[in-house]
């Protein structure tokens, strides 16, 4: 019989095979065998477990997507500097929201010596990028502390959401920037900055008073428009808000922060 | 999951007029003229964990085919549906005596829609200006290179239903993977942008 020779020669080559990651079930399935799971989770840990010393150094790199080349350069350049305590990948890991590319900027950012985080971007919530992105590093809106700092990374493409005063969330940022024991000074990280058309524009106001909510936030760091910027609102009165430069445009930004003073610096690779 | 109950519908009527729509179980010359040739099973290949659905040959066994539906259950990265339909060429053939064919290398598109409200066709004119996203999230095209051997039954009885088995391996790209590793040839490798998938055609 025909199918009697067959079908075991099929059960053969599923079971030798069904775990192989070259057997996709679609671009937009949302994990499988192998992905990885709560990254930025594991890597704050790992960054809370390390010794530190009196200045607090990160690198924030933007928009990594389809720029693999120069991720990898990166990777290499940042390995060879001193002294930094984690890098942060400022959203649009991915250009289409897929597995894959997500699995590519962490196969990449993965050699890096220190751990890295991710925050997500508008492009990362394409498809099923949103599911993606929860699985693989975690929430769109978390924080942690190092060196006696609160990181607030959070979700500000509000376009994606076709500006349902729903993000970025006020409540949530207010709540997030109280001061609190332990921690001495407060930096927030998100993809689109506030003065971009892609940032609900009602909320902005709301959302600069959101993020200095202490009085002892140092300032706020982004991406998305592929260059490095710096801007003062409210005369200088209220915490900078940087913007870095694409990873595809070979330039990231180092902030060092030493005695509550914030500095940043340009760094080309 | 509401979304996909009317989708799911459709496909389940459309596969079961598949099933029932067998030469040898149909009177009507329209039907004969629309049923497939084979049925189609397959397993992963970038259109479902599983997916099913009918073969037509073309040019007298020198090309194919297929339209498919797929799906991906939750527990495998999904859940998903897809439809997909498929083409492939088959320019070369070998002969193993009465027993089988091969068709070594089948170079062939395949075109997969996504449904569900994340996978959008278009971009919404109200939610982005023009120009702003590029790509169909819904819509995907794929290039294809198969292989395939397929069995001969030689002098089965007529009363036997199954005339003829293929198996067959495919690997696939598509368009966004192939633009991702256009401008990063030295940093991904390109058989990360190949995906792989197998199935079967039950010829009746």
């Amino acid at each position: 019989m025909l199918m009697k020779r067959i079908i075991p020669f099929l059960l053969f080559i599923v079971v030798a095979l069904a775990g192989c990651e070259k057997f996709e079930f679609s671009p937009n399935q949302k994990f499988h065998q192998n992905t990885p799971e709560n990254l930025n989770a594991i890597n704050i840990a790992r960054l809370q477990s390390s010794a530190g010393d009196d200045t607090v150094r990160f690198i924030v790199s933007g928009d990594p997507q389809r720029a693999y080349n120069q991720a990898e350069d990166f990777v290499a350049a940042i390995n060879k500097l001193k002294g930094i305590d984690f890098v942060v990948v400022d959203g649009d890991l991915s250009d289409f929201g897929l597995l894959q590319e997500m699995e590519w900027v962490h196969e990449i950012y993965g050699k890096l010596v220190v751990p890295y985080v991710a925050v997500i971007g508008n492009h990362d919530l394409q498809a099923s990028g949103e599911d993606i992105f929860r699985r693989m590093y975690g929430p769109l809106n978390y924080s942690f502390i190092y060196g006696g700092i609160k990181f607030v990374c959070h979700n500000t493409n509000s376009r994606e959401y076709n500006f349902n005063h729903a993000v970025p969330d006020i409540t949530w940022l207010t709540n997030e920037f109280k001061a609190q024991p332990g921690v001495t000074a407060f930096v927030g990280l998100a993809h689109v900055p506030p003065t971009d058309p892609d940032f609900d524009h009602d909320l902005e106001s709301a959302y600069l008073h959101a993020i200095n909510y202490s009085g002892s936030t140092l300032g706020s760091v982004y991406a998305h428009i592929d260059k490095g910027t710096t801007w003062y609102p409210d005369d200088g009165e209220s915490p900078p808000v940087y913007t870095t430069n694409a990873i595809g445009n070979r330039e990231c930004m180092l902030i060092e922060i030493t005695h509550g003073i914030l500095h940043t610096r340009t760094i080309s690779f | 999951m509401e979304y996909f109950t009317p989708v799911r519908s459709v496909f389940k009527a459309g596969i079961l007029l598949i099933l029932l729509a067998f030469p040898f179980t149909v009177k009507s010359q329209f039907l004969k003229t629309v049923a497939p040739d084979a049925v189609i099973a397959q397993y992963a290949g970038s259109i479902g964990f599983g997916s099913i659905g009918g073969t037509y040959d073309l040019w007298k066994g020198k090309g194919t085919a297929d339209l498919l539906y797929g799906f991906v259950p939750k527990s495998k990265g999904g859940s998903l549906h897809i439809a997909t339909a498929k083409f492939s060429y088959r320019p070369f053939r070998i002969r193993i005596g009465e027993t089988a064919t091969i068709y070594p290398a089948n170079p062939g598109a395949f075109f997969s829609y996504h449904f569900g409200k994340e996978f959008n066709f278009s971009w919404s004119s109200e939610q982005y200006p023009k120009g702003y996203y590029w790509w169909s999230p819904a819509f995907r095209p794929h290039l294809s290179l198969s292989n395939e051997i397929r069995f001969h039954s030689g002098k089965t009885p007529a009363s036997h239903r199954i005339r003829e088995v293929s198996v067959y391996n495919e690997f696939n790209t598509n368009d966004l993977y192939l633009v991702s590793w256009a401008k990063n040839r030295e940093s991904i490798s390109v058989f990360d942008a190949v995906k792989m998938g197998f199935g079967v055609r039950v010829y009746f």
